[in-house]
């Protein structure tokens, strides 16, 4: 079958759901030879989980992210990709990804890392967390037997970024820290082959994981829903805590850093709770992360309420930028002047970008053309 | 007495009917002969008819009837083959075709390995799991409360009336496992609603419209009770008590459920579930939330007991 072919055969269909700029990955990728790696499976994962107790009590913890469910025999934890089979625990996503796109690295969004770059994005099932207003939650809010799975070997996967000549591989679109074990395996592997990884999270990750997997990533982007522990508890379902304290861990460990901030009307879209942002991050990760507003649009459980206004995200731009943040942009604005970098010190473009297109860029070994100063990031 | 008459009657209560076997020699594995007598009684009891097929209809509208059953530890410790069994053939003899009866669980491969033979065809009853390609889960998100979840098709576009077959047992989060809990069976994602024991979202789980509208009976299997180290299966904690509880208040059922597994446990040297750490709240809230009854005060409970002679007599719940 041919690429082009098969794409235009996807459209519709299960591989098809994500948004403009993404290349559908063909199912027979490399030939029909292939073809049975990229088959649909009814197959889950029976490989032991890393990073869980045994309770004397019976039962075990899983010890990946802060929820630290108690799963007895034959139940799951919350995220629904790991089970307790006779006080044994085990991820069931391993090696079974339901979605497989190429995305311009811009998409994810990350901005300072390796502009241009296509990233091979990879999800399986499953989230820790119940965000009311999610994108993806037809994949992030399913059980692993509820979505189309195909299988994928950590090895293939990076064979597939070899062949594709795909340079980066990010870990995505529903939450990689409840697929760590196959993350961590990819990472370790696309390390040996010079293909760099990159995890797109919402930071709900215990510090012991964490610090384990950092080493083998190069960059991560922490969707940090919102700066008050309500919104965390009502809207999120989970708790903001753990969510700073694994984005200083991250920006300690050396990775390549960047926050999306999802701002949704009247839910998190004060001018107060922007300008605590700013100081959170200014007080902890530093004036020179890059900090991406976004637009909401009316989803999943938010249906009610309608996209972010231009005017709020400007406005959150403003109070960033004049709390000393040196790279705020907006995102889900095409066209917007957000979308592109700035120099900090000459205020010249850095980088031009509309959607995920780079127009220009003025960057030379982490140096501003015009003026000479240090941008931060992999470029 | 008119149904008429009964139903003035009974509305002010609910009704809760365990019916018990003491046949020792049917105590581990109950002939559906045995079961269908018990199930006879029990809706006779229930409905206060004579005829089961006049207690059937009071409860079952034409239409496929869902079966759901619960599967969790296949062979060891799901709902009994024998009581379905019994069921359906009740169901048939009263004049229902067994091709509109479907048991089901959230998988074929738990029903079958429980011992439900699995059929999809067009002959006899059929028997398959939410997961078969041609039904899945709705496209629509159902909410109740805080449950936003996708519902079985099996239960939102195949069937027209849901009987809810659970098997009463500990749960290491929810304390109960009952008829509510096992409704946790017909959503795409249970895994999000076991916090704080499961309350308040087992109770909201019997306000997903489809469930609200087409739960009419709940009957549970009460035959073996595992009383400790729930839901998995672990044989230590396995007691025989020989019931089947029924009730068209799936609450009510699972209150007089509860009673029987505290009562176990206290018999057993156990601390209480509110002891243990799980308290079983999610009835109360059920209540509340005016989805049947709690209070015990409010239920009106009738124990049969079934001698070794097949005799009835009135019983005593523990
Ligand atoms: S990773 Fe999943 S099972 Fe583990 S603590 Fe988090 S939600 Fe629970």
């Amino acid at each position: 079958m041919k690429r082009r072919l098969f794409i235009k055969s996807v459209a519709g269909g299960t591989l098809a759901t994500t948004l403009a700029g993404t290349e559908f990955l063909p199912r027979f990728l490399g030939g029909i030879e292939n073809a049975c790696a990229f088959s649909f499976t009814k197959q889950l994962s029976s490989k032991e989980a890393r990073f869980y107790k045994r309770l004397e009590s019976g039962g075990i913890e899983c010890q990946i992210c802060p929820r630290r469910c108690r799963v007895t025999d034959l139940e799951r934890g919350y995220c629904g990709t790991r089970e307790n089979r006779a006080d044994k625990y085990y991820t069931l996503v391993y090696g079974f990804p339901c979605s497989a796109n190429i995305d311009p690295i811009e998409k994810k969004p990350l901005f300072h890392f390796l502009p241009g770059a296509r990233a091979f994005s990879l999800a399986t099932a499953g989230c820790n967390v119940n965000c009311k207003f999610c994108q993806n939650w037809e994949i992030s809010q399913m059980r692993p037997e509820q979505t189309d799975n195909f299988e994928l070997s950590p090895q293939a996967a990076i064979d597939i970024c070899i062949r594709e000549r795909v340079p980066v591989i990010a870990y995505t679109y529903s939450e990689p820290v409840i697929f760590y074990e196959f993350m961590y395996d990819i990472a370790e592997l696309g390390q040996k082959s010079g293909i760099k990884s990159v995890m797109i999270t919402g930071g709900y990750i215990e510090p012991e994981p964490l610090k384990a997997l950092l080493p083998q990533l190069d960059a991560v982007k922490v969707d940090l829903k919102a700066i008050r522990e309500d919104y965390y508890r009502n809207i999120v379902g989970g708790q903001l805590k753990p969510v700073l304290d694994a984005i200083i861990q991250i920006k300690n460990s050396g990775a390549w850093l960047e926050i999306v901030y999802l701002v949704v009307p009247t839910l998190n879209d004060s001018e107060a709770e922007f300008r605590d942002l700013a100081h959170w991050i200014k007080n902890y990760i530093g004036i020179e992360t890059p900090v991406h507003f976004s637009r909401f649009h009316p989803l999943y459980l938010l249906k009610n309420l309608p996209p972010t206004p231009q005017t709020t995200l400007e406005r959150a731009y403003e109070i960033c930028r004049a709390e000393g943040l040196e790279y705020v942009y907006l995102g889900n604005l095409p066209g917007h002047r957000a979308e592109s970098t700035y120099c900090p010190k000459c205020g010249k473009i850095l980088i031009e970008r509309r959607g995920y297109q780079i127009l220009q860029k003025n960057i030379e070994r982490n140096l501003c053309r015009f003026c000479r100063k240090v941008v931060p990031g992999i470029f | 007495m008119t149904d008429q008459t009964i139903s003035i009657v009974y509305d002010s209560m609910s009704r809760v009917v365990v019916v018990r076997s003491e046949r020792p020699s049917e105590a581990k594995s109950p002939s559906v002969g045995v079961f269908m007598t018990m199930l006879e009684v029990g809706l006779n009891e229930l409905t206060g008819m004579v005829q089961v097929t006049d207690a059937i209809k009071k409860y079952i509208p034409p239409g496929v009837i869902g079966l759901k059953v619960n599967c969790l530890t296949r062979q060891y410790n799901s709902t009994s083959v024998a009581l379905v069994e019994a069921l359906i053939a009740l169901l048939v003899r009263n004049g229902r075709d067994e091709n509109d009866i479907i048991i089901w669980d959230r998988t074929s491969n738990e029903l079958d390995g429980a011992g439900f033979k699995l059929n999809l065809s067009s002959f006899g009853v059929r028997a398959f799991g939410t997961d078969v390609s041609r039904f899945g889960y709705s496209r629509e998100i159902y909410s109740s409360g805080e449950v936003n979840s996708l519902v079985s098709r099996i239960l939102t576009e195949e069937i027209k009336s849901l009987i809810n077959l659970p098997v009463l047992k500990d749960h290491s989060i929810a304390g109960l496992s009952g008829g509510l809990k096992n409704l946790y069976g017909v959503i795409n994602n249970p895994n999000k609603y076991h916090d704080s024991n499961c309350d308040p979202f087992a109770a909201q789980v019997l306000g997903i419209a489809p469930v609200k509208e087409k739960l009419k009976l709940t009957i549970i299997d009460a035959f073996r009770i595992q009383y400790n180290g729930g839901p998995g299966f672990d044989s230590r904690y396995l007691t025989e008590y020989g019931g089947i509880i029924l009730s068209d208040d799936p609450v009510a059922a699972d209150t007089v459920a509860l009673q029987i597994l505290e009562h176990l446990r206290a018999a057993h040297n156990l601390p209480s579930l509110e002891k243990s750490g799980r308290p079983v709240r999610y009835l109360a809230t059920a209540e509340r939330l005016k989805y049947g009854t709690a209070d015990v005060k409010n239920i009106q409970l009738n124990v049969k007991t079934m001698d070794s002679q097949g005799a009835l007599h009135e019983g005593s719940l523990f």
